[in-house]
Formats: C-alpha cells, sequence, structure tokens
C-alpha cells in the first residue's frame, strides 16, 4: 500500500532534524530480504494482500505546533494509481496524483507541477499498489545493517536500496518483525529533504494488519497523519485518478 | 508572517524593571539564566552549526562574567546585545521594556487583558518625511464619512502627540530598513482599538489647518482569515485595471491562497492582451512565504527558476515557480515601500532577480527570515532568527531590503493633489512598450 511520504511531500512543515539513534550489535542479523518479506508476512501475509485491489482512506493531518489540523482523503488502486487531497483551513486544497504514467502536484498555493527524474521515480515506487509485497520489482537491495534502538524498541535497521535514486532505511520491531520508522531523503522541487516517520497504531483493515499512525519530522518540526476509515476494494469514481485539467494543461505544453 | 513576528520582537514587554536601579539578587540570577538562555539558544538553532564562523563558545567564556557583574538592567542587556551583535545578523536582539509603548505592542501589559486591536477608522497610514499622513482612507469608512483625505498629517490621537513618538522610533532605529514599517505601527497603534470605541484625532488638512475628530473604529474591511495559531487577520484583495491596458493587483497580507490566487488568475485571465500588470505590495506585510511562489507562476512561462534559497540548520529549501498554463507575458511592475516585509520581499526580490519584473517605490523592509520571539526570565524580550534567505541573484534580503529599479517616494503634496506617483512611475514604464 501506499506509504505516507506522499502526504509528507504535502505538508507545510519543511525543516528537519533526524535523532541518532543508538547502535546495537550487529552479529548474527536475518537478511534484510527476509525482514521485509516476513513483514508481509506478519501483517496479513501475501494471500490476504493480493485479495485488495483498492483502497480509499480518510483521515487527518496534524501541524501540533502551528495549531493546524487538514482533512486527508487518499484513493489508491492496483497497479499504481494514487490520488490524494488535504484539505487546510485557510490554505485551501492541495492534490497529489499518479495515473500510473503521469506524477503530480497541484494547489492553489504553488500551483501545478509535474513530476520527473528522481522526484517521479519516487512517486512511482511509493504508488506501487503491493509495494510491500513486490518490493523486489522496485528495490534491488535490501541489506540489513545492524540493530538499532527506536523509542525503546529494538528494531533491524534495513537499508533499502531503490532502482533508482537515494536509499532509505527502514526499522523492523525485532519482536514483531512490524515496520516503526522510515528515514529517508526525500527529493522534492524545493530540494532534497531528510524526513523521518514513525509509524504506530496497527490495526486489522480486514486480513490486513496496517499502520493508522505516522509521525513525520522534518526540519525540526513535526506533524502526524492519522487514519479513521479505511475502505478496502472500494469502488472508485471514474477518472479520479486523471490528471486534473491543470496539470493537462502544463502537459500540453 | 516574518514581519509579524519581527515588529512584535521589537515591542515586547518588559516587567517593568527601571533600568537605572541596582539589580536585586533574584534579577541577576534572572539576568544569568537570560544569558544562558540566549547563548544556548544561538547555539542549537542558528542556521549556521558554526555560528559564522565566531567561536560562540569563547564569545560565552568572555561575556558571562561581564553579565554577572551588570549592576543594572541597562547593563545587562548591553552585554546580551554585544553576544548577539558577533553574530553580524540582523533579527536576532534583545528588546527592552522603553520602547513598547510606543511601538504599540499587541502584548498584553502585566496583569492585564490583551488589548484589542480589531477595529481602526479606516485610516491608512505612513510616516513621510518624519510626518504621519494619511495615505489611502477606506470607501465608506468612518474617516471617509468625515471628510478626511489623503496627506492630511495626524498629530494626535487620544490626546497623544505622534511628534514625540516618532523621534524616539528615529533615533534608536534611524538606520534599521525596519524604521519605516515600526514607525507606521507605532502610529497606527493609536489609531487602533476595540471596535466600536471612538477614537480622537486631530490632523492638519490640506490647507495646513487643524481639524479635530472622534472617529468610530470600525471592522477592517475584508475577510476574517485564520491560520493555526496565529492570531485572526483581515485580508482583503482587489485587482482592477488602472489604465485600459493595464491590469493591477493588490491585497494586504499573503493569506487566503484560494481568494489571493483566483483573483490574480482572472486578472491575469482578463488581462491577457494588456501591455503590463502591476503587483502593489505596499504595506503588504508577508504572510505564508509558498505563496510567494505560487503568485510568481502567474508571471513567467520558463520552467525551472527560482525565487531564491531558505538555509535552516538541516535543509536548503528552494522557492521555485511552478508555471501556471497560461501565465501573463508582458511587462510586469511590483510596487514596494517600507512597509513591505517577509513574503512581499521574497517575491519582488526574487521576480527582480529573475528579470521577471521592475521594481517601483522605496526601500522594503529587510525582514524576510521567518524569527522567533520569547520572553526571557528576566522579562526582556529576545528575538532570533531560525533561517536566513538569499534571493535568486546571490543577495541577502535580511536587514537590507529590495531596493527598487526605480526609487519613488510619495509626497504630501501628491498625497494632496491625489496623486500617487510610485503606480504613475510603473504606469509610465508600462505604457511605452504597448505594441
Amino acid at each position: 500500500m501506499k506509504r505516507n511520504s506522499t502526504l509528507l511531500m504535502m505538508g507545510l512543515a519543511l525543516l528537519v532534524a533526524a535523532p541518532a539513534s543508538r547502535l546495537l550489535a550487529a552479529d548474527e542479523l536475518p537478511k534484510g530480504d527476509a525482514i521485509v518479506d516476513k513483514y508481509v508476512e506478519v501483517t496479513g501475509g501475501k494471500a490476504a494482500y493480493d485479495k485488495i485491489h483498492t483502497m480509499v482512506t480518510t483521515g487527518t493531518m496534524t501541524f501540533a505546533a502551528m495549531g493546524l489540523k487538514a482533512n486527508v482523503t487518499t484513493y489508491h488502486a492496483e497497479p499504481n494509481k494514487t490520488y490524494t487531497e488535504i484539505e487546510i483551513p485557510g490554505i485551501g486544497k492541495m492534490q497529489d496524483g499518479n495515473d500510473g504514467k503521469v506524477a503530480w502536484s497541484l494547489s492553489a498555493m504553488q500551483g501545478p507541477h509535474v513530476k520527473d527524474g528522481d522526484e517521479k521515480d519516487q512517486a512511482m515506487r511509493e504508488a506501487d499498489f503491493n509495494g510491500d509485497v513486490n518490493w523486489r520489482k522496485n528495490y534491488k537491495e535490501a541489506r540489513t545493517e545492524g540493530k538499532e534502538d527506536v523509542d525503546g524498541k529494538e528494531c533491524y535497521k534495513v537499508v533499502m536500496t531503490p532502482n533508482t535514486g537515494k536509499p532509505s532505511t527502514r526499522y523492523y520491531d525485532t519482536k514483531t518483525n512490524l515496520l516503526v520508522k522510515v528515514a529517508m531523503t526525500a527529493k522534492t522541487p524545493m530540494g532534497e529533504i531528510a524526513v523521518e516517520s514513525m509509524i504506530d497504531d496497527y490495526r486489522k483493515e480486514g486480513d490486513i494488519l496496517m499502520p493508522h499512525k505516522t509521525t513525520l519530522k522534518q526540519g525540526g518540526q513535526q506533524f502526524t497523519v492519522s487514519i479513521d476509515t479505511v475502505k478496502l476494494n472500494a469502488e472508485i469514481p471514474a477518472g479520479k485518478f486523471d490528471p486534473p485539467e491543470e496539470i493537462q494543461a502544463v502537459l500540453k505544453k | 508572517m516574518s514581519f509579524r513576528l519581527a515588529v512584535t520582537a521589537a515591542v515586547l514587554v518588559s516587567l517593568g524593571i527601571a533600568a537605572d536601579k541596582p539589580l536585586t539578587e533574584d534579577q541577576r540570577r534572572l539576568n544569568v539564566e537570560s544569558f544562558e538562555h540566549v547563548w544556548t539558544t544561538v547555539r542549537d538553532r542558528h542556521w549556521d552549526p558554526k555560528t559564522n564562523g565566531v567561536d560562540w563558545q569563547a564569545v560565552h567564556d568572555e561575556l558571562r562574567p561581564k553579565l554577572e557583574k551588570a549592576k543594572t538592567m541597562d547593563e545587562a542587556r548591553a552585554v546580551m546585545s554585544d553576544m548577539l551583535s558577533r553574530l553580524h545578523e540582523t533579527h536576532f536582539a534583545i528588546e527592552p521594556a522603553d520602547l513598547y509603548d510606543d511601538l504599540g505592542s499587541d502584548d498584553a501589559e502585566p496583569g492585564k487583558e490583551k488589548p484589542s486591536r480589531e477595529g481602526n477608522p479606516g485610516i491608512t497610514l505612513r510616516v513621510i518625511d518624519g510626518r504621519a499622513l494619511v495615505t489611502e482612507v477606506d470607501a465608506d469608512s468612518p474617516a471617509a464619512r468625515a471628510g478626511v483625505k489623503p496627506g492630511w498629517e495626524i498629530v494626535k490621537a487620544d490626546g497623544k502627540p505622534v511628534a514625540p513618538r516618532l523621534k524616539k522610533i528615529q533615533a534608536k532605529f534611524a538606520t534599521s530598513t525596519l524604521l519605516d514599517i515600526l514607525s507606521e505601527r507605532s502610529v497606527a497603534s493609536l489609531l487602533t482599538g476595540p471596535s466600536g470605541s471612538g477614537v480622537k484625532i486631530t490632523f492638519t488638512n490640506g490647507d495646513n489647518k487643524p481639524v479635530d475628530l472622534t472617529l468610530d473604529r470600525v471592522k477592517p474591511r475584508g475577510v476574517t482569515a485564520i491560520f493555526g495559531n496565529l492570531p485572526p487577520m483581515n485580508f482583503w484583495v482587489e485587482s482592477k485595471k488602472v489604465r485600459p491596458d493595464i491590469g493591477m493587483v493588490r491585497f494586504n497580507i499573503f493569506f487566503q491562497p484560494d481568494q489571493l490566487i483566483k483573483s490574480v488568475q482572472d486578472m491575469v485571465g482578463a488581462c491577457r492582451d494588456c501591455t503590463g500588470m502591476i503587483i502593489d505590495l505596499r504595506g503588504n506585510p508577508g504572510g505564508i512565504g509558498a505563496l510567494a511562489m505560487g503568485l510568481a507562476g502567474w508571471f513567467t512561462e520558463k520552467g525551472g527558476q527560482q525565487l531564491g534559497t531558505m538555509i535552516t540548520r538541516e535543509s536548503k529549501l528552494n522557492f521555485v515557480i511552478f508555471p501556471r498554463p497560461k501565465p501573463f507575458r508582458g511587462p510586469v511592475a511590483v510596487l514596494v515601500d517600507g512597509c513591505s516585509g517577509s513574503t512581499s520581499e521574497i517575491f519582488a526580490g526574487g521576480m527582480k532577480d529573475i528579470g521577471r519584473a521592475r521594481i517601483f517605490g522605496t526601500r522594503t523592509a529587510g525582514a524576510a527570515l521567518p524569527s522567533v520571539f520569547e520572553r526571557l526570565p528576566n522579562g526582556d524580550g529576545f528575538q532570533y532568527a531560525i533561517a536566513n534567505y538569499i534571493s535568486s541573484g546571490g543577495k541577502q534580503l535580511e536587514g537590507s531590503g529590495v531596493i527598487p529599479d526605480e526609487q519613488v517616494k510619495l509626497t504630501r503634496q501628491a498625497l494632496l493633489a491625489g496623486h500617487d506617483p510610485v503606480l504613475e512611475a510603473a504606469v509610465a514604464w508600462i505604457e511605452p512598450q504597448k505594441k
């Protein structure tokens, strides 16, 4: 399913801090690909994932320090289509989408943007509907680098190297094998931004154990994305993934 | 927003400790705590971890003993100000109490409720050549109904004379780019108050005769914009054609993106064949920084451009421009003055640097950085910036502002005659370019 880094790119907080975690012993470590595969297993298994073809979520995005709370709706469909809409009071609507060919973003504040290069590659990876199950399609290596403590949980530190672009680092709880943290450098038009996502509140949706809360830290600021409702195999309105008029106009230029 | 913070930082209230009285033991302790807070904040939050090459620990070790020996609040402040001055940056300051009232802080005095400044009589002013002049009167406002005209001088408000406070501000900020904006805020604070209340103003009219008027304060024009924890602010935008082939958009603050951008979009659409476009940012203190990018996208079709770069300790953020599908391609003039701050400066400076606009007016406020203000344990105010901003031409806007291509000042004579020399200069530049 889609990771929250797309939401992050749409976020307002723009500054970064990445607290270092304590490096633990790196002996007798399971292989990275085994850890990533096990994550799929502990969250429901490939067969359960394969039964899901679309997903619609609603939730909120909270910038506590700024006193802002936005409504977030996401649509996601196989194989790699996404549409996210964030309505922020005082800012208006921010949209981000991917129809499998064109990845884009649009807001009154910044205008239309068609992604390309590394930014597009990143968006395409994140749009992969069953990205966790089929991670080998997008990543050439998953390498375990050791164990680290993340908020009191001992975690495997797995460096994921994508086919293109910079590696990201995932932290899997050694006890549950659930993903608890992702650290990455997000490629945005405004520059490269180091981002840390703390992943939490795993709950079952259908047969899948799914995180419902992600806290994103960038530049000393943080915001939280909470998922309130999840509809699996929901019917998605026709045209939902089509790039809007403003994006079409940019594409025609 | 950084403007607001900058100005507010300059007006923080103190706890009323007289500057020249010997300090009590408690005050000494609070001064030491304040010193340590300031030093640590700069160490931990300055965008350059090397604090501009200054040996920050050495500064601490040199000045801490001096702070401990300070006998008065003035001496203690001088030591802390000396510490900050070593950075050679604007937006790092210790602000004492004595300017508080004159600068019109929004802060509450200790033990009192925050004063309401929501209402005003419909007057926009600027301090020009040391005089507080009406530059605009809102239509249908109490001031308009009473016959107040642009060019009238505001001499007194509720019995408080304007000239002495302006002299004090001039003395303190004579060399600062913030002089205009602080002067304007100081006089404006005398006129504002709760809606429904009245203010007695003594003017000097166009015939140089005194005019005493009591004007009601009313809710300012526009809509109330709410953005997170910030106090509600009024937002308005207007667009019109100042000549049949010259469009103009002006707005009071970079807020309400949907409404602002829609107005710009409509004007660009209505002005497709116009010779030129004017963006009037005079008096605009800034707002949401990203809106500078969104606005710029209406005036360029070239991708890959940026207005500038904001540098924080952890990242460099490019203020990129995403061209809109059908941008305005003709000449663009941007009007600014000493009360244009923050996002206004980012937009004007960037548009100038990428060669997409010609700037008219007077130097901007030089208050482009996002800064934070805090009250120190000793009651003084502490302002510090958390980022640096470099315009695309490589210039640091902070403390220097955007210098117009054509420097044009408002004058009392022009205002009384119903002229706007800055707007007229922009029109005069655009008109000959008609195809």
